[in-house]
């Protein structure tokens, strides 16, 4: 899926302006941003449910507009998008009907859904008496009856216990290793992290990173690690930093405080001398903390701290 | 802490004006309409008229002069007051039976001596009475005048006893309902049944709201599913809905109350078909003009019972005064009602019916256009 300068505004507001970025066949990944940023409107742009102002979309070369390419998509709505007064069963039938899907080809990918939830023994069950986690896997599997070549998840987790979260992505897993190329949102960054090869950072309308999350944490916030110390008294006074190749970083923690924090390139090298500089001035360390960088430093690092909504 | 339970309620009330306007105005609104068609609004000298139409078998000047004097009464209006052409027995009551006047005067004479039969239409219980009353009035106005000592009055009461009066007959016959078995409670089938139609149509309509809130509809937009496809298809639903829920309303009215449907089965699926169809094109035009299932329950609260009460669900139209009978034809339920009227009371042939099937499908068929044209805005953004 090629998605090339893509521009919306809805009144004086700019949703989207100028974004672009590719889906490659059988890959996953992940759109983020802070709320408001544009995520929803361009999801809403790739299914065909918001008409960009400008810019084009192509899926395997084909522009979206043509008859016949939209059912290559699969949408999954942030909302659970399904009938809740009709059975698990009769939301799979009634979408696969929808994407048209008939008779045997319809009950093997009824069977093959039920399967793929974990839900055969609800099937006969109305979707409204079930939990979050379950709706969620209903909500899943009425976007996938068609067996789309591109899957676009808005937010498929908001809402649901790390069990569910954990069985959803495994479905997402399987999806992906059948050569479905999957595009959601997310506000779980570790999930983005973890699930997805690439990652492409919205901001205010604006593609702001794209990359894989090495390229980003390069691109942005380094490799270094973030070491906490924590000592025994309170600081009388910030210490010499032998780890620092500049001036800049001559000294290490804050007067007054009870940790001290300082980034270091190299852990093994550089975190014993640190220990042995913070003995050798009398404090004692209670606690020793190593972060590596996260795609939560670096979104953070790309899109501020301030509040969005 | 009852003090903040009352205060939060009142605070989430006015947040909510379509509840604020559901609480406070539509009470009045009503109380407005009712006020109107009883009381006959702010002036009471507008009251309903009784058409008539007058039929002299007599023809002599007593018969003459009691026609002369029920024209000059205001509560009738003389339909058929122009024609030259002096009307039948057999026109007058086949007009009656149209509907075309509410009465017919049959004045007829045998030795001098004046009777009247009244051909009346029994679903309007006011007018027979009404009409009786200014007629033996008139009647006994006309025999003291030709004879003055025909009539007690006060100069007789000390008078010697005169010959005994030949007191005038008006007699009823009720033309409409005197083969059937429950003959008005056809019309509150109708009438009711219309009513409900319509709250089934808007409810149903409702679901449409109830697939934008929850991006149901943007999912099943996002397949191969058109929005004509969509629309038609709820429509198709609730047409069938409503036939069923009419015909299960008749069917036990015909069951419990005696109401004849099997002898009426044309006429009725007929106006059962092009009223659900049109009722169903309604609830989804009322659906599609509301951003939410709230606002549609309030709006369709109001429309339905405004319509209802105008149209003659809830009050039979022939109380209201002549404007307000033709205000009522602006309504969904009047029309309607007029249908089932001339299948189950007046037993009209099925091709009378089309007048109202003719506006009932032209307003369905409107109805849906402007729901399509207004669902545009959730085609795509």
């Amino acid at each position: 899926m090629e998605i090339h300068e893509l521009c919306k505004s809805f009144g004086d507001l700019t949703a989207l302006a100028n974004v672009t970025f590719t889906l490659g066949a059988g890959e996953r990944l992940a759109l983020l941003g802070p709320n408001g940023a544009g995520k929803t409107t361009l999801i809403r742009c790739l299914s065909g449910r918001t008409r960009p102002d400008s810019g084009s979309i192509h899926v395997e070369g084909a522009p979206i507009s043509l008859a016949g390419v939209r059912d290559m998509l699969g949408l999954v709505p942030q909302e659970i998008a399904v009938y809740r007064d009709l059975t698990t069963r009769e939301n799979l039938s009634a979408f696969g009907r929808f994407y048209g899907l008939r008779r045997r080809e319809l009950r093997d990918r009824i069977d093959w859904a039920l399967q793929w939830t974990g839900l055969q023994d609800r099937a006969g069950e109305l979707v409204g008496t079930f939990s979050g986690g379950m709706k969620r896997r209903v909500n899943l599997a009425c976007g996938v009856m068609h067996s789309p070549s591109v899957l676009l998840l808005d937010e498929p987790t908001v809402g649901v216990d790390p069990q569910s979260r954990e069985r959803i992505f495994s479905m997402l897993d399987e999806l992906n290793s059948d050569g479905t190329s999957i595009l959601l949102t997310t506000h779980h960054l570790d999930e983005a992290q973890a699930r997805t090869d690439r990652i492409v950072i919205v901001d205010k309308g604006r593609v702001v990173a794209k990359g894989t999350f090495s390229q980003l944490v390069d691109e942005t916030i380094g490799r270094s690690r973030m070491v906490t110390l924590r000592i025994d008294r309170p600081l009388a006074a910030p210490l010499p930093n032998l780890t620092s190749t500049t001036s800049r970083d001559s000294t290490m923690g804050i007067c007054g405080e009870q940790s001290i924090q300082l980034r270091i390139d190299d852990v093994a090298s550089q975190l014993p001398s640190l220990i042995t500089t913070v003995h050798d001035f009398g404090y004692g360390i209670a606690d020793v903390q190593v972060d590596s960088p996260s795609l939560h430093h670096v979104f953070l690092h790309l899109t501020g701290r301030e509040l969005r909504d | 802490m009852i003090w903040t339970v009352i205060f939060t309620s009142v605070r989430r009330l006015f947040h909510n004006r379509l509840e604020l306007i559901l609480t406070f105005l539509v009470p009045i609104a009503f109380f407005s309409i009712f006020a109107v068609i009883f009381g006959g609004g702010q002036s009471s000298s507008i009251i309903p008229k009784i058409k008539v139409i007058a039929v002299d078998e007599a023809t002599n000047a007593d018969s003459a002069k009691i026609i002369e004097s029920l024209r000059e009464c205001p509560s009738l209006r003389f339909v058929r007051d122009r024609d030259d052409e002096a009307v039948s027995r057999s026109a007058a009551s086949e007009m009656v039976r149209r509907g075309i006047a509410t009465m017919a005067i049959v004045l007829h004479g045998e030795n001098n001596r004046i009777n009247a039969d009244l051909l009346a239409d029994a679903s309007d219980q006011v007018a027979g009475q009404v009409v009786t009353a200014l007629l033996s009035r008139a009647m006994a106005m006309s025999l003291h005048d030709r004879d003055p000592n025909n009539l007690p009055d006060s100069h007789h009461m000390i008078a010697p006893p005169s010959p005994i009066p030949t007191v005038p007959t008006v007699t009823v016959l009720d033309i409409m309902g005197e083969n059937k078995t429950n003959p008005v409670v056809s019309m509150y089938a109708a009438g009711i049944a219309v009513m409900f139609l319509l709250f089934g149509a808007t409810g149903g309509g409702g679901a449409l709201l109830e697939e934008r809130e929850s991006q149901t509809l943007d999912r099943l937009l996002s397949t191969r599913l058109t929005m004509d496809q969509l629309l038609v298809g709820k429509w198709f639903y609730l047409s069938g809905v409503g036939i069923v829920q009419v015909t299960l309303m008749f069917v036990w009215g015909q069951i419990v109350f005696g109401v004849d449907l099997l002898s009426h089965m044309d006429g009725f699926l007929m106006m059962t078909v092009v009223t659900s169809s049109a009722a169903a094109g309604f609830g989804l035009c009322l659906a599609t003009l509301c951003k939410s299932r709230g606002q549609l329950n309030g709006l369709s609260l109001i429309v339905v019972l405004a319509m209802s009460a105008l149209g003659g669900s809830m009050v039979p139209r022939y109380v209201m005064s002549e404007n307000l009978r033709e205000a009522g034809l602006w309504t969904f339920n009047a029309w309607a009602l007029d249908g089932y009227d001339k299948v189950f009371w007046r037993e009209l042939p099925v091709s009378e019916l089309w007048p109202q099937l003719t506006v009932l499908l032209l307003s369905g068929a409107i109805f849906l256009v402007i729901a399509r044209i207004l669902a545009v805005r959730w085609e795509c953004d």
